[in-house]
């Protein structure tokens, strides 16, 4: 199982965090597969993708219906929303099972430890404030690496 | 096991067919709100596709040949999305219809489903002399047999 890029989305539709782990090559004798650089445009791309499916998934499967993930022929997708509206993505080859409990997870015992009962962090983390700490750098690194 | 619904997308991202199966399954709305899901979905099909975070590599040519290195497969958009009360399978053809199938979130061999769909709009649409390409599907026999293909598998 491989982790290619994670992101958070805060309630202002901003990308407030991404890290990305570097894609593996795809066969030996072939050039390296260069990864996608992980700037804005991307992040813009994916939070609409994630934004028009969750609407869809609202619209068609009822007001409680939540949208899990996608699948294409070379990658996964995986979302997870919390009641605030905040959005983590993640993804990850298309081997890998469902990641809502990790992304639950993540949410559980990284973001709510190292970012909200941090005292030194802002209520709204615009531009990416008061996430980038070491602890939360370290243990999702650490959470995403013992899975891969 | 149940199939909801089908929609079919021609390739310019505009509704061309819209037949639900089961009621139930999904929320009812209406024919312009299914335009809209159309064309919506195939914007967000295009970018999925470009979303690949692994650049497809071109297949190297044979050592000692002078051939030029080939084009790289192109990456597939969206295959299957999964939500908590259904499941969508989208298959795409080589021409850029496509064939949406939704059915709930344990259904199995789904893809077997939309070929045999697909087998069934090759035989009974396109090769219908009366059906203007691009164009809304009404073709009674196309309808009859999907129906009865899809109440085999619902009853199953």
């Amino acid at each position: 199982m491989a982790v290619y890029t994670f992101y958070i989305f805060d309630r202002h539709t901003e990308c407030v965090y991404v890290k990305s782990w570097t894609p593996p090559t795809q066969a030996a004798g072939a050039s390296p597969a260069p990864a996608i650089s992980a700037g804005s445009d991307d992040a813009k791309l994916v939070f609409g993708t994630v934004f028009s499916l969750r609407n869809m998934a609202r619209k068609l499967g009822g007001d409680d219906d939540a949208f899990i993930s996608y699948r294409t022929g070379q990658y996964k997708l995986h979302f997870y929303e919390t009641p605030a509206n905040l959005r983590f993505v993640m993804i990850t080859d298309t081997a890998s099972a469902s990641m809502r409990n990790v992304l639950h997870q993540i949410y559980i015992n990284l973001w709510v430890e190292y970012v909200v009962k941090n005292p030194l962090a802002p209520v709204e983390h615009k531009g990416g404030a008061g996430i980038k700490n070491e602890l939360f750098e370290r243990g999702l690194d650490q959470f995403i690496r013992g899975m891969m | 096991m149940t199939v909801f619904s089908l929609v079919i997308i021609n390739k310019a991202g505009g509704l061309i067919y819209n037949k639900t199966f089961h009621e139930g399954g999904l929320n009812k709305i209406s024919t312009n709100d299914y335009l809209v899901l159309a064309g919506t979905f195939h914007g967000v099909h295009a970018i999925t596709a470009r979303l690949n975070p692994i650049k497809p590599v071109a297949q190297p040519p044979a050592p000692g040949s002078n051939e030029l290195p080939g084009r790289p497969e192109p990456s597939s958009g969206l295959e299957v999305m999964e939500t908590e009360n259904f499941r969508m399978q989208c298959f795409n053809t080589l021409t850029g219809t496509k064939f949406l199938l939704f059915t709930e979130t344990t259904q199995t061999n789904v893809d077997v489903t939309i070929k045999r769909i697909y087998d069934l709009y090759a035989d009974y649409v396109m090769k219908n002399p009366f059906y203007s390409l691009e164009m809304p599907i009404r073709c009674d026999i196309f309808d009859r047999k999907l129906l009865s293909y899809i109440r085999e598998i619902n009853n199953r």
